[in-house]
Parts: C-alpha cells; structure tokens; sequence
C-alpha cells in the first residue's frame, strides 16, 4: 500500500533530516510571502512545498508563518534577536536557489555545526555502560568475544556463585 | 542569573490581531508549525499572547511583531507591540514600497489603463448620449 498524498516522500524522518538549513540562534522567526498563481512566485511555492518541513524539523524553535496572495512579489523574512529584518526577495528563483542563498546568509557554517557535534560528544563518555539513553551499551555481555548474557546461556559450573562456594567450603 | 528580557521563552513573535476589546491591549493569535508524530506532517498550532499597545493603533486583521518585555506588566500581558507587520487593507510590499492588495498593486490603477477594448467602446457610446447638443431643448 503506497503512502497518501503528492509526494509522501516529504512526510519521513529520511526526507526531512536530510535538510542541511540549521539557522544561526539568533534567527527568531522566518515569514515567508508567496502567491498561488503566477510563474514567479513558483520558485517560493516549491521551496514552501518542500523545504519549509526540512527547516522546521531542523529548527524546532523557529517560528514560520506563510502568508498568501498579501502581496505581488513573492519574498522572505527574518527577524533577528536584535531588531533586524532580513529582506529577501525570491522572484524568479528556484527553491534550491532560495535554500543555498538562506543558508549562505543565516545559517550556521559546517565549521560551527562540526564543533557542536564535538562538544556533545564530549559529554558522554562511549566507555560506559549503562542506560540506553545515557550510554551506548548497557552491560558487558552485548559484546562480541565477552561472556554471554547467562539470561541466555547459562554459565559454565566454574563461574556460578553456588559452585564456588561449594569448593570453598569443600577445602 | 541574569534575566536580560523575557522571563518568557519567546523573545520576538508575529502573529495576526483577533481583539482589540481590551483598553491598551491587543489580544495576538500566533502560529507556530507543530510535528504530528504519527502523520510526520507539520500543522499549525494556535496560541493566544497579549500584548500591550500603548497607542492602541491595532485593528482586528493585523500582522504584528511582538517583542518580550523585560518584566510582565501583568498575570498575562509579557509581550510588548513592536512593529505592525501588514496593516489590514493598507498592505505595502516592502520590495517595491507600494501600497498593494492580493497580487495586484493599487497604486497604478488609473481608469485608462487596464480596461478593455469593449470597455472603451461602451463607455464613448454611453458618452456620446450624454453629451449635450445644443438643437435640444
């Protein structure tokens, strides 16, 4: 049974972590005008179409607001932390013209996006066992050339408590 | 630690007007594009703010840009009118500075330049019935 709708590919996890638009933190909220008709607002249609999902997903706190048919040139804008408003007129653009000029302008460099992934990973220590939420394995019996889980495989006679003791008490 | 504005999480909003009953304040409906988790749709989720405007220059239909106040004025006045974004019937497109209304421009509509060849024929005709011979009485 295929997926419902257009183009469903729009609507997985795949699709939309695969957009590469991550705002700067300052960036608040995004307003983007576009008509529903007219060839030059269809630059603006498809990027509302396709990659509004993508930024979002990315920038869960960014606040997106789609206006249409207010005026007759499509265009888009930022309101900073500080008061400013970006411009950007997007007639006669592609929408993957639109995604690299925005991210060009305010997004975060691959620079800055690589140094935070150092730093969360910095956070956690992959020796660990513990939770899967917190660390990467949980117990020492999930790798390969370990004993095995003894929920799985019992242990042999030597290793189990009751056999030692046995010995000990035996000597 | 240092509260530098906002004891709110949303330093800078837009949102559309929807009251202006209240004296100074104008009631702001905002919407934020929210994840359905089993649909992997994104809808728009509505939530109310209000926001103090001191002038009361708000009419119901408004875009406005709201800011955070440094403190709340009151239980539930946090946000402050920054901007009016669009003002209901008056838009202006911020790439041409014109005033505008859908996709149309309103400020070349003069009366020679968009009608049409039946529209000119009609009205010379109506024209020329109105016009006043001097033989009538």
């Amino acid at each position: 049974m295929p997926m419902k709708g257009r183009f469903p590919i729009r609507r997985t996890l795949q699709y939309l972590s695969q957009g590469d638009v991550i705002f700067k933190s300052s960036v608040k909220v995004m307003t983007v005008n576009y008509n529903t008709a007219g060839e030059r607002s269809e630059g603006a249609r498809k990027f509302v179409f396709f990659n509004i999902p993508q930024i979002q997903y990315k920038n869960p706190w960014l606040q997106i607001m789609l206006f249409r048919n207010m005026t007759p040139s499509p265009f888009l804008r930022f309101y900073l932390d500080n008061g400013e408003q970006v411009l950007v007129d997007v007639e006669d653009k592609t929408n993957k013209e639109i995604t690299e000029h925005i991210k060009k302008i305010l997004g975060k460099s691959k620079e800055t996006l690589e140094k935070e992934e150092r730093e969360k990973k910095k956070l956690s220590h992959p020796a660990t066992f513990g939770p899967k939420k917190y660390h990467l394995r949980e117990c020492m019996c999930e790798i390969e050339g370990q004993v095995p889980c003894p929920a799985l495989v019992p242990l042999p006679k030597e290793m189990r408590g009751k056999y030692k003791a046995a010995m000990k008490n035996e000597a | 630690m240092s509260v530098p504005r906002g004891a709110v999480h949303a330093k800078w909003i837009v949102g559309k007007v929807i009251g202006t009953k209240m004296q100074k304040t104008a009631k702001v409906r905002v919407t934020r594009l929210v994840l359905d988790p089993y649909l992997l749709k994104f809808f728009n989720k509505r939530k109310t703010y209000f926001a103090h405007d001191p002038l009361q220059q708000c009419v119901v239909g408004d875009i406005v840009l709201l800011k955070a106040l440094p403190e709340r004025r009151s239980k539930h006045v946090k946000h402050e009118l920054a901007e009016i974004v669009f003002k209901v019937g008056n838009v202006i497109d911020p790439i041409t500075g014109k005033p505008c209304a859908g996709t149309r421009f309103l400020e070349n509509l003069s009366d020679s330049e968009n009608l049409t060849e039946a529209d000119t024929t009609y009205l010379s005709e109506k024209l020329q019935e109105l016009k006043v011979c001097p033989t009538d009485k």
